[in-house]
């Protein structure tokens, strides 16, 4: 099974690193066979032709929609309508949508975020509470590269 | 009365602003004023930091454009070296800044603009979207994709996958080119010329349907002003600046980067986070000038590459004589730096010395003030450093390419408001040309204001007494 793991955010915005962070610790272990790991500022549209041959795809992100902490994981499906307010970066439901309406398909993909503290520029480290967040992610991440996903269905 | 009119999706450019177009009691158009709404401040949270923090820094100001901030940032430090980069350290850093070229301009032509040069700008604006050509030229959506993917790979094969690439340092990057990565490189190239060269062709086909468009679309004299190579040509590393006027005579030339100030100046006004910077010789606002893909063709004497020398030939049949005056023209003039990249890239990765393993000159700060210029996708892009004796930021001065044509983008807006906004009956497909003119600039507003924050795209129409009587927003 192919598996495609982002993490993304902005590594000078203090906890928006989290993503990014997240996946490097992940590419400096042993990765199974089939999994590939990349870190990205923003998602951006050429990842729509990395995508389209996956089987799957987790997406690792900081949140302000959660507890400072708190990690969640949720199942993603396509979304049209979920388009950034901003041109240089896409919604992981949009890319998804972009994967099925241009390759007829798209990968079972989840999204692992962790609530972030501070989101400072030119801040490089992320806060007590973020970096104790990454070891939760991960735990997420190797259960669904690992396991059947018990993720929540689209909602 | 005044009404709200909302349109989804967001406007397609990089970044938020609102637009206002000032109704006389006729409710003809007397002002149009592209406002830059969100706060800038990069400049001043790098002063006090180590001088060789500044490229990783600012390269996190985009999310489209990081290489040439990398770029600007790194040759800034080089001059605060004061040392010359080995010139196969030279070459990599070009093949570099070409290959985030390519990406970006796919990303405007293909992403960002294909949906109103397809659809028209009178189309539905519920289709008039991405997912709208996907649907109607799927072939074109995918090579816009793998144009981006070609050019993002380039880009990490050169400075690995991390997302802080530390490839290109003070002095040149910090490892030669492996055979491996060469050949790997050279073999994407071929299928990214096709990509280019097709599409190429196709929007010529498009070009004549827009005549009234390019007549309107920010036709209008000014100054154009980029770097060009010691020999005039197109140069988007290195070189000296050139500054032509709207009839092609060459006011300024061979200016060394570093002489910038004596040339531009910047104005400031209260209502845009953006600056206005200005041709001094000419004062402001007189002294509007145009940078990005059409200055660079406008200025050069040659692309110096075969496909892309005969694509700047047709280029220039687009008018009668002189430099092409309409920003609509914009889009042409990426399709032609596209192929001019993926050609000069493959150029420089077959140089014999390209795999010399020399690629790095090492010193430590031997002066007080760095200049770096370089051309990004969407036009000249200055760095401007000052240091104190332990290599600490005392001040720093960033002039972004949306910058240099902000007066030029209002000038364009109100140009276009002119000939097609009725004020008495405000239709939407005019207010998509409105918006239309700006994504002929690309701008990257990120860039310009050093966004913090966000805030939606809104076009505004007052009165005579400046009371707002319309409001189209977007986001």
């Amino acid at each position: 099974m192919k598996t495609l793991i982002i993490g993304y955010g902005s590594p000078i915005r203090g906890d928006d690193a989290l993503g990014p962070l997240a996946a490097d610790r992940l590419e400096a272990g042993v990765l199974p066979r089939g999994v590939e790991v990349i870190s990205r500022h923003v998602l951006t549209a050429e990842l729509v032709a990395d995508l389209a041959d996956q089987d799957r795809a987790i997406f690792l992100d900081a949140a302000v929609d959660v507890e400072p902490g708190e990690v969640r994981c949720q199942r993603l499906a396509p979304d049209e309508s979920a388009v950034s307010t901003m041109a240089h970066f896409l919604d992981p439901r949009e890319l998804l949508a972009w994967c099925e309406t241009l390759y007829g398909r798209a990968p079972e993909s989840y999204l692992v975020t962790a609530g972030g503290d501070s989101f400072d520029y030119a801040s490089y480290e992320l806060t007590p509470v973020a970096e104790q967040a990454i070891d939760k992610m991960l735990e997420y991440v190797n259960r669904l590269v690992t396991e059947a996903c018990e993720a929540p269905q689209p909602s | 009365m005044s009404r709200t009119v909302t349109i989804e999706p967001v406007t397609r450019i990089e970044g938020h602003a609102r637009i206002t177009l000032q109704l006389g009691d006729a409710g003809q158009v007397e002002d149009a004023k592209f406002h830059l709404t969100q706060f800038r401040g990069f400049e001043k949270f790098c002063e006090g930091r180590p001088y060789r923090e500044m490229p990783a820094l600012t390269a996190r100001t985009c999310g489209i454009c990081p290489v040439s901030h990398l770029l600007a940032s790194n040759k800034a430090c080089d001059h605060l070296l004061s040392v010359s980069i080995p010139p196969t350290g030279e070459k990599l850093r070009r093949i570099m800044n070409l290959a985030q070229l390519t990406q970006s301009h796919a990303l405007s032509f293909f992403h960002l603009s294909s949906p109103d040069l397809l659809m028209g700008w009178d189309s539905d604006p519920v289709s008039r979207n991405i997912f709208g050509v996907m649907r109607q030229e799927p072939a074109l959506a995918k090579d816009g994709i793998r144009l981006r993917q070609i050019g993002q790979t380039i880009i990490e094969m050169l400075g690995g996958k991390k997302i802080h690439p530390t490839w290109v340092v003070p002095g040149g990057v910090n490892e030669p080119l492996s055979q491996e990565k060469r050949d790997a490189m050279l073999k994407l190239l071929p299928e990214a010329l096709e990509i280019a060269k097709r599409t190429y062709a196709f929007f010529k086909t498009l070009v004549p349907k827009f005549k009234d468009e390019a007549d309107h679309f920010g036709t209008m004299p000014t100054l154009f002003f980029s770097l060009v190579s010691p020999k005039g040509n197109l140069e988007h590393y290195d070189g000296f600046l050139r500054v032509k006027d709207a009839k092609g005579n060459i006011l300024e030339d061979m200016v060394p980067p570093w002489e910038y100030e004596r040339l531009i100046g910047e104005a400031v006004e209260d209502f845009s986070y953006m600056k206005f910077p200005y041709f001094k010789a000419q004062g402001y606002p007189k002294g509007i000038y145009r940078v990005g893909p059409l200055a660079r063709l406008n200025n050069a004497n040659a692309c110096g590459t075969p496909y892309a020398d005969v694509a700047l030939a047709e280029f220039h049949m687009l008018q009668e004589s002189g430099p092409i005056a309409s920003s609509f023209h914009y889009h042409y003039a990426r399709l032609v730096e596209i192929i001019y990249a993926i050609e000069m890239m493959e150029r420089l990765l077959k140089d014999p010395t390209i795999l010399d393993t020399r690629v790095r000159a090492r010193a430590r700060s031997n002066r007080y003030e760095g200049i770096g210029v370089a051309e990004a996708p969407r036009g000249t892009l200055m760095h401007h450093y000052r240091i104190d004796d332990d290599g600490l930021i005392t001040w720093v001065n960033l002039i972004i390419a949306t910058g240099h044509n902000n007066l030029a983008m209002n000038q364009s807006i109100r140009q276009v408001a002119d000939a097609y906004v009725d004020g008495n009956n405000l239709q939407e497909g005019m207010l998509n040309r409105v918006e239309a003119v700006i994504r002929c600039y690309d701008p990257c507003l990120s860039c310009a204001s050093h966004a913090f924050g966000q805030m939606p795209l809104a076009i505004e129409l007052k009165d005579a007494a400046g009371h707002i009587v319309d409001t189209l927003t977007r986001g």
